[in-house]
């Protein structure tokens, strides 16, 4: 048995976990459940770019996975389990994860959700008001068309909390416009490749189309218009670099982008840090409310010139940092260094 | 002695490296104890319904690639029915959810064998197929669980180390598993999965062999949906990461892919190691990128390993 407890030792050290973490800093846990998406990177990299600017994070210990909200349960318990001061999570849906929540609070854990809202009592929500983003766009999209005409739908995962919000968002707005027809409804699964097939495989059929609303799966359709010298008709997107650029670039592309910062998480990092420092915020929910910048509105126009930023991935959106909630530089989050890497 | 050892060879061994890693565990973890054993047992129990359902469709050889489109459904199904539902109308909505397991099954099942169009065909086709009804039934996560169903898995029973959720999952699969495999139909799955012809000749009514465990898959994967919906109190039209985690447990395991061999056990504690291992990572903050390599890695090296033994001990 001590043989055991020798090899098992030895095998801790070789991969690095012997480090104790000093008593002074923080130890964040951070639980997110979509891997591979430019959003999501974004948000990651800026909640580990923030820990690091805060300076008072220690370690972070990262649930990064696709997985649905049993495994996100997992997650968040291993990071209770693994003595975590405070946990930012981008919640899989809004009730599925509030059992492990509910006990990650229980045993004094400091809960902020970011991006999506979640329902347990005592959590902390930082969120993007997501049906107030799809009515933003589908509104000034319909209003492009002149109140009537054929609309591409293009929604984001089928079943997913966030697409859910957005779809009330849009129906919402197509209340107010009776005259719309949506001619083709599709789940892009804010897949880029499949997003660009789905529109390409609709182009080819010569049915007409007046605009597009996609869910954040943008440059790609501009891409696929373009690229099947299909006239270009209004797009809305969102703030993905990608997409701004287009927004500057691209002759003929009436558009806008819808803003839906990655960065939130960064802020999520900072709202916790405040909370584990006493600073306790007003509300529990904060709502980050969006923007529309419009590529034919003057003003608009300014607001995406000033955010062309070519260091960016394309997929990621240009807002990279949230003025009052993050602290690091551009070069920080494109680095996307934590604490102790 | 030695005739247990040589036939659970493989069980004790996957026993000795789940011991092993409960080691490390509290080596990376001190105070890893009765509520880490708890959301241990918890995280496993919808991927080994998924793999003990896996487990028997592989040993008829065959192959199921809708089990977590069936688990959706079945997770869905159980949030609408239980949704307002008291406590008879509780064990209605669960006797509900078996039933419509076992249908989805006996459906793949007798898809695979009135068509004669491969396993892998079928059952990739059925994938989309349930999901297409998960997202039909609930369009977006909602429902409910009732209240004491979900306090079956939570907390421990009789001693303070022992979660009921475990317990859940030993009853559960207890009930399916043993009585199946002593009886004739237990056998005939063995046999179609060993050697179809000669199980033919034997007179095996292999078609509706094939059937039966496919839909004794669908009922393991109505478990498996159902423990969602237990766990997270909602039902979740998009099914989760267990088509594959099931095929790397089934193998981890023990069971041949190629059918006639192996048990529920073996995969059952594959199943645990599993999800040892990504809390380990969790606990010791593993780059999250480098975390599934290290699943992966782990997997082919014990199933190598595994290989080269029993070459050895068929030598000797």
């Amino acid at each position: 048995m001590k043989r055991y407890f020798q090899g098992a030792t030895i095998v801790s050290l070789l991969a690095g976990l012997g480090s104790v973490a000093s008593a002074e800093g923080y130890t964040l846990g951070i639980s997110n459940t979509v891997q591979g998406n430019g959003w999501r990177e974004e948000m990651v990299c800026a909640m580990k770019a923030q820990a690091l600017d805060s300076g008072k994070v220690d370690s972070l210990n990262i649930a990064h996975r696709n997985t649905d909200a049993a495994g996100q349960l997992e997650d968040i318990r291993n990071l209770v389990e693994a003595g975590v001061d405070a946990i930012v999570l981008n919640p899989s849906n809004s009730e599925g994860v509030n059992s492990a929540i509910e006990e990650a609070i229980a045993k004094g854990i400091v809960v902020v959700a970011v991006d999506q809202a979640v329902t347990a009592p005592g959590a902390y929500i930082l969120s993007n008001n997501q049906e107030e983003y799809a009515y933003l766009g589908a509104k000034w999209l319909f209003e492009q068309v002149g109140g009537s005409g054929d609309i591409v739908y293009m929604r984001g995962a089928a079943g997913a909390g966030a697409d859910d919000d957005r779809d009330r968002g849009f129906k919402r707005a197509l209340e107010e416009f009776p005259d719309i027809n949506i001619v083709h409804e599709v789940f892009t699964g804010w897949q880029q490749d499949q997003g660009k097939q789905q529109i390409l495989d609709y182009l080819a059929t010569g049915l007409p189309v007046d605009g597009v609303w996609t869910s954040g799966i943008d440059n790609v359709i501009v891409d696929a218009f373009v690229e099947s010298d299909a006239p270009l008709v209004p797009i809305v997107g969102a703030d993905n670099a990608g997409f701004v650029g287009q927004l500057a670039t691209v002759d003929g592309l009436v558009g806008a982008a819808v803003t839906n910062p990655g960065s939130i998480g960064g802020a999520g990092v900072t709202l916790a840090l405040q909370i584990l420092d006493g600073d306790m915020p007003e509300s529990n929910t904060v709502l980050v409310d969006p923007a529309i910048w419009a590529n034919n509105d003057p003003a608009g126009m300014a607001l995406i010139e000033g955010a062309q930023n070519p260091n960016l991935d394309p997929e990621w959106p240009v807002s990279v940092s949230i003025p009052g909630w993050t602290t690091y530089t551009t070069e920080e989050i494109i680095a996307c260094k934590g604490p102790g890497e | 002695m030695t005739r247990l050892i040589s036939k659970q060879g493989w069980v004790l061994g996957l026993l000795a490296f789940l011991a092993l890693l409960f080691v490390l565990t509290t080596v990376i973890q001190p105070d890893f104890g009765i509520s880490g054993l708890d959301s241990l047992s918890r995280a496993t129990l919808p991927f080994a319904f998924a793999t003990a359902g896996m487990a028997v469709v592989v040993i008829a050889g065959g192959i199921d690639l809708s089990v977590a489109s069936m688990m959706a459904v079945a997770g869905v199904s159980a949030a609408v029915l239980m949704d307002g539902a008291g406590g008879g109308g509780t064990v209605l909505a669960v006797v509900g959810v078996l039933a419509i397991g076992l249908a989805m099954g006996a459906i793949n099942g007798a898809a695979i064998v009135y068509t004669r169009v491969p396993d892998i065909v079928v059952t990739l086709a059925m994938l989309f197929v349930w999901e297409g009804v998960a997202l039909l039934i609930l369009k977006a996560p909602g429902g409910a669980a009732t209240p004491w169903l979900r306090e079956l898995i939570v907390g421990n029973v009789i001693f303070p180390w022992l979660p009921r959720s475990f317990v859940f999952l030993v009853v559960c699969v207890a009930v399916i598993w043993i009585p199946l495999s002593r009886s004739r139909l237990g056998l005939s799955i063995y046999a179609i999965g060993s050697n179809e012809l000669a199980a033919y000749r034997s007179g095996v009514s292999v078609g509706l062999t094939r059937i039966a465990a496919y839909a004794v898959c669908g009922l393991f994967a109505a478990l498996g949906g159902l423990t969602l919906t237990m766990s997270t109190g909602i039902g979740e039209p998009i099914p989760g990461p267990y088509l594959m985690a099931s095929v790397a447990a089934v193998v981890l395991g023990g069971v041949v892919l190629g059918g006639g061999r192996g048990a529920l056990l073996g995969p059952i504690i594959a199943v645990f190691i599993l999800r040892l291992v990504r809390m380990d990572l969790t606990l010791a903050s593993v780059d999250p990128n480098v975390t599934t390599i290290v699943e992966g890695t782990i997997m082919v090296v014990v199933v190598m390993l595994g290989g080269v033994l029993a070459m050895k001990g068929r030598k000797t």
